[in-house]
């Protein structure tokens, strides 16, 4: 069945379809490809040895061994109350653990984030005693920490726009601020 | 999920429609867990990033630029938060190689023991033994194939954004894995 010995160190990104046997599943990862805007209809005809047939049970393997834990499906539906047009999103433009290169020896290192949402960014430092957060330029803001579609805190940001947490924030979170009139959300992020 | 099916329903949860945002989380939760389960992370990770991933997509929902592509965002947002996992399991745990990581995950779902009923004694025996085989594939097979047991079944564009790989590289690597399940279930049969 398995005919293709030849194919030794066959390359990932060989169209070729020999069955490569140069145990090319166990090197590193694929360099990110250029061509991921293409069109990504990739429907193809299964060959005799019937992979498609293959495919399908193991979907079917997957629906009984794994599935969607029925809790996560629900936390997705009510997710959908944090749909809020009104308010401006603050996307996230630096966080330590991507932006940054790792401090040697120091394990526990504050994540550092920083949101901003137009001329306003909101700094936040997550170490394990809380948060600690600067809204920028300096302006005082009511602000809510997010745990899900229900606020699990309240904090306000003084005069100078700084604002503190005695709580850790678990899991994913976000910021609801208000400040001038005007509601701003940071970008959900797990911490 | 059809894309124009996927676009249609993201326009009508902006627009409001709670039944809409139902069908998304439908349609398109399954891929999402198979993205955060290809990247075999704890039980208690995988949870959070999954809730991430649909806390976010809520947040942009009124913002995605092109509607009928929000399975391939959904990929791609839950690809980037496996990956910050992963580099926080590094950088907290300097020793941890890849085989540590993959223990974490070791602990099968409770509905395994749906399996272990008598009516589906046989048909459980066959699905047991396909999930095995799939689990001692190489990294590369089992991540894609993974990935590909969503229900419905992902487009190419989805499963190039939850991986990182180029469209194209995709069928053929497909067909490989699939081939190689095969003779290993082949040759357990022989034996």
């Amino acid at each position: 069945m398995s005919g293709g010995c030849e194919g030794h160190g066959v390359p990932f990104d060989d169209w070729d379809d020999r069955d490569g046997r140069g145990g090319w599943d166990d090197r590193g990862d694929p360099g990110d490809g250029d061509d991921r805007d293409g069109d990504g209809t990739g429907e193809e005809t299964d060959d005799a040895s019937g992979t498609g047939v293959l495919e399908a049970e193991l979907r079917q393997a997957a629906a009984i061994l794994d599935p969607v834990p029925a809790e996560l499906r629900r936390i997705a539906v009510e997710a959908y109350a944090l749909h809020d047009l009104d308010a401006r999103l603050a996307e996230l433009a630096f966080d330590s653990l991507q932006d940054a290169s790792p401090v040697r020896g120091a394990d526990d290192t504050p994540r550092m984030l920083t949101f901003r949402a137009g001329e306003v960014t909101v700094d936040v430092e997550v170490t394990e005693q809380g948060l600690i957060g600067q809204v920028l330029p300096p302006r005082p803001a009511r602000i809510e920490v997010l745990g899900g579609p229900h606020a699990v805190a309240a904090l306000t940001a003084d005069d100078r726009g700084r604002f503190t947490g005695d709580t850790p924030p678990a899991g994913p979170f976000a910021l609801r601020l208000r400040t001038g009139g005007e509601v701003i959300v940071t970008e959900w992020l797990r911490v | 999920m059809d894309r124009a099916d996927v676009g249609a329903l993201v326009q009508s949860a902006v627009d409001g429609d709670a039944a809409a945002w139902k069908a998304l989380v439908e349609g398109l939760s399954p891929l999402v867990w198979s993205v955060v389960r290809a990247h075999r992370l704890s039980e208690a990770d995988a949870h959070e990033v999954y809730q991430t991933v649909w806390f976010r997509f809520a947040q942009h929902l009124g913002r995605i630029r092109e509607p009928d592509k929000a399975g391939a965002w959904l990929a791609s947002t839950a690809r980037n938060e496996c990956l910050k996992v992963l580099r926080t399991l590094r950088r907290l745990t300097p020793t941890a190689d890849p085989a540590v990581l993959d223990r974490v995950s070791e602990d099968r779902t409770p509905e395994e023991s749906l399996l272990d009923s008598e009516e589906a004694a046989a048909h459980g025996e066959r699905v047991r033994r396909l999930w095995q085989e799939f689990e001692k594939l190489g990294d590369r097979c089992r991540r894609l194939l993974r990935v590909l047991m969503a229900s419905p079944p992902p487009s190419y564009q989805e499963v190039s954004a939850a991986l990182g790989i180029a469209v194209g590289s995709i069928g053929p690597t497909r067909q490989r894995c699939l081939r190689r399940l095969r003779a290993r279930l082949d040759t357990r049969e022989v034996l």
